[in-house]
């Protein structure tokens, strides 16, 4: 697809979410679509890790819904601190005004699980792009 | 026509019956007893031996009503004054009068006071009364004012004696004839009635005739064969009859004959009061019919009380709507109620039952006990267990079918509290209680149903999110593997653990649809043993998810080798449910950083488990804390108020206990004490409402 052909370096991804099924599934999916992606448990992991200084990913997939620290909250706490990563939130809620509630956050886009395939990516791919065009 | 109609004819003057007709008797008797006076009188003292106005004009007033005393009065003051003057002075006569009407109006004015219906000697108790009022007061106050009128015309040179003679007369009248004429014209004035059949005709001969004959043989014997006054005691049989068998008014007419008798003797100089001065045989003959009359009026009430007793014991038996039957120790039957009558013909009756009075009931229970009749076997064990004194009381329940009818019935067997022993049985038919349970059961068991499903469906948003969170995994597997299947379809190693995966999610998600599925169901009660641990477990995982939505932070602490609990799973998982969803609420408006909700299972002491439910919330407002429970009873604007309420009903049916309270800090706890599993599993409250029934004989 689109990724294939953009560059040589890998797209660096990270995965937030509290479900180690979701976590699994989705760096298995990165990888078949040739995405570097890490994953992390919580949001206080993901900053730690940063704060440690991991290297910055491409793109930020987040689950809304997590105990301690909401994919929300998370992205709040970025902010605060000057990281801007372009962030795909996604919800197993069915709450229609959730999307309208990130989209005016500064998020890139807000999926609903489940998730396919197709969406993932074309959301990843506006994200990139977006940092790119950013940049 | 009952005595009620005397006294509750105060109200209506305009009846002048009663006055006629105790006018019509009370003329002659008051002019004959006043004629009398003068006769049977002291010689050397000027009163009389026994005074029939005292007792005339005190009956007649005891049994009609005051504001026709007035007439009664004047007729017997006439009388007094007609026969009295001019053999005695004015001044004589009327002081005499005043102290007759005195004692008169005293006594009357007690056994009004203290009888309300015309006087009844049935006891004890009112003979006591009686005593006091009309043998001991009325004469004591007439003989005061008497005595004084005799000393006062030279009478008598002391006071004593003449008072003496006054009291003993009129105290003498009181406990002998009065009675009888109480009796007499309540029936002349219409507030008794006898029942005047042909044998108890044939009785008041047969008792006038032994009365004749003993007073005779008493009183008519040459005193000089007196040597041992044997023959006084011949009329005491018939005194005794009269009074068990006719109460106290027949024993008073009895000891009014015998009196006369004695007086006439007296008079004629034989029968036992003979020999000495004429005033000491007199204050001898009085002395004994005192002391005669008490024992037997003692015994005439006690006969009437006791005859009450009987009456009263019939119509309680009567009233019963149930079947009762009285045994005696052996399981003879002694006596049984209309309702137990009717009963052993209808066609529900089992064949033991079908017993009348002098019917061996215990026999019949083993007959049929033989014959397999299950009923019966159980009725005698405990029939047996309470006529041997080892149970005081024993139960059972029963149905019977006949034409496709099912009836429901309870026996109740009651040890009898006697000399003897001996057992009452109360048979009921409860189908209509016991198909209102069950009705009220059902309804329950959908309320708390209801109840469940309000509570998933505040929960949905939560349920969604745990089926679509191993969905999205499966949907992200299943797209990766086919994507792999295109790139490198030699990896089998990687499709293989993508398919594992798969499954796992599969079954989660199942695992989440078979638990609501579970909730959801609105199956009868399942009874199981409960790890307490599990239970909690459960249900912080039903609610995990919205515990997160609240920013509700859940700890659950629970002691190590808690016993099971036996109980249903689903209701009490509701129960906890609600337990935690309440602190929820009770918490939306803190802080989210404080929303701390404690689950704990622990001990509760006394073979039960305690759990609790711990918030940091508003807590509870002071004024609901004791109605917390209450249906219809909420916080919330948009509660119902049923969840507590229906919890606090399960929990009971479990033998447990629900309660809450506010913490010292912040918040409040509920707590839940649930009995623990018994071996027998018969002791938590889940059994009472199925007690096993035992099987009727499906004849």
């Amino acid at each position: 697809m689109s990724t294939d052909s953009t560059a040589p370096q890998r797209i660096s991804i990270v995965i937030v979410d509290d479900d180690a099924s979701i976590r699994v599934s989705l760096q298995r999916l990165c990888d078949v679509y040739g995405l570097s992606a890490t994953a992390f448990a919580s949001g206080r992991d993901f900053l730690a890790a940063l704060e440690h200084s991991a290297p910055r990913p491409d793109c930020l997939l987040l689950d809304a819904h997590m105990p301690g620290m909401t994919g929300s909250e998370l992205h709040r706490a970025l902010r605060a601190r000057g990281v801007h990563i372009p962030t795909i939130v996604f919800t197993a809620d069915d709450a229609p005004e959730l999307s309208a509630h990130y989209a005016t956050a500064g998020i890139v886009a807000c999926l609903r699980k489940p998730l396919g395939a197709e969406d993932l990516l074309a959301a990843i791919d506006q994200a990139v792009g977006g940092r790119n065009s950013t940049a | 026509m009952s005595s009620q109609r005397l006294r509750a004819g105060s109200d209506a003057p305009t009846d002048r019956r009663p006055l006629v007709a105790g006018l019509s008797v009370f003329i002659p008797i008051a002019i004959l007893g006043n004629a009398l006076g003068p006769v049977l009188r002291y010689p050397d003292v000027g009163s009389a031996i026994l005074f029939v106005p005292y007792a005339a004009l005190t009956a007649v007033l005891a049994v009609s009503r005051p504001r026709q005393w007035i007439w009664y009065i004047l007729v017997d003051f006439v009388a007094h004054f007609a026969t009295h003057w001019p053999i005695w002075p004015v001044s004589w006569v009327l002081m005499a009068g005043a102290a007759n009407l005195t004692r008169a109006l005293v006594a009357a004015g007690l056994l009004s006071r203290f009888f309300h219906e015309p006087p009844r000697l049935d006891g004890i108790r009112s003979l006591i009364v009686f005593v006091t009022s009309a043998v001991f007061m009325a004469p004591a106050v007439g003989a005061t004012i008497g005595a004084a009128t005799v000393v006062l015309h030279g009478g008598s040179s002391t006071y004593w004696l003449p008072w003496t003679a006054w009291f003993v007369s009129n105290a003498l009248t009181g406990l002998a004839m009065l009675p009888a004429l109480i009796v007499g014209f309540a029936h002349v004035m219409g507030a008794y009635r006898f029942d005047l059949t042909r044998e108890r005709v044939l009785e008041v001969v047969a008792l006038a005739f032994a009365l004749g004959a003993s007073s005779a043989f008493a009183f008519l014997t040459d005193p000089s064969r007196q040597h041992l006054a044997l023959p006084l005691y011949a009329p005491l049989p018939v005194m005794v009859w009269a009074a068990l068998r006719f109460g106290a008014g027949g024993a008073s007419a009895v000891l009014t004959v015998v009196t006369f008798a004695a007086i006439w003797s007296v008079d004629r100089g034989t029968g036992p009061f003979t020999g000495v001065a004429p005033d000491a045989n007199i204050l001898t003959l009085q002395i004994f019919v005192l002391f005669t009359s008490v024992p037997v009026l003692c015994l005439a009430a006690v006969a009437t009380a006791r005859q009450s007793v009987v009456q009263l014991h019939n119509a309680l038996l009567a009233s019963f709507q149930d079947q009762v039957a009285i045994l005696d120790a052996d399981g003879t039957v002694i006596e049984v109620n209309e309702s137990w009558l009717r009963f052993a013909a209808a066609p529900f009756a089992l064949e033991f039952n079908r017993v009348r009075a002098g019917d061996r009931y215990l026999a019949g229970c083993e007959a049929s006990a033989a014959h397999g009749d299950a009923t019966a076997a159980g009725v005698l064990e405990g029939l047996r267990a309470v006529l041997g004194g080892s149970r005081r009381h024993f139960a059972i329940e029963y149905d019977v079918e006949r034409q496709g009818q099912r009836r429901t019935f309870t026996m109740n067997v009651e040890a009898l509290e006697r000399v003897g022993g001996g057992a009452v049985l109360r048979r009921s038919d409860v189908t209509a209680r016991r198909q209102a349970q069950l009705e009220i059961e059902e309804q329950r068991r959908q309320l708390s149903h209801l109840a469940r499903v309000a509570v998933l469906g505040h929960l949905s948003g939560a349920f969604a999110h745990e089926l679509n969170q191993p969905l999205s995994a499966i949907l992200s597997n299943a797209e990766t593997a086919r994507e792999v299947l295109r790139r490198q379809p030699g990896n089998v190693e990687y499709l293989k653990a993508i398919l594992r995966d798969i499954i796992a999610d599969d079954e989660r998600a199942a695992a989440v649809v078979q638990r609501l599925r579970a909730l959801l169901k609105r199956g009868d009660r399942r009874l199981q043993l409960i790890e307490p641990r599990e239970l909690v477990n459960e249900v912080l995982d039903l609610a995990r998810t919205d515990l997160i939505t609240r920013h509700v932070e859940a700890t659950a602490v629970v002691s190590p080798e808690l016993p099971p609990l036996w109980g249903d799973k689903v209701q009490l998982q509701q129960v906890l449910l609600n337990l935690i969803l309440n602190g929820c609420e009770a918490m939306s408006t803190t802080a989210a950083s404080a929303r701390r909700l404690v689950l704990t299972a622990e001990p509760g002491g006394m073979g039960s488990i305690h759990l609790a439910v711990r918030d940091c919330g508003v807590g509870i407002p002071p004024a609901l804390i004791d109605r917390l429970f209450e249906p219809f009873v909420t916080t919330k604007a948009d509660g119902l108020g049923l969840g507590l309420s229906i919890s606090r009903t399960i929990v009971a049916a479990h033998g447990g206990r629900l309660w809450g309270e506010n913490n010292a800090d912040c918040g409040a706890t509920l707590h839940c004490q649930l009995p623990v599993a018994q071996t027998s599993r018969s002791a938590t409250g889940l059994e009472a409402s199925d007690v096993p029934v035992a099987a009727g004989d499906p004849r």
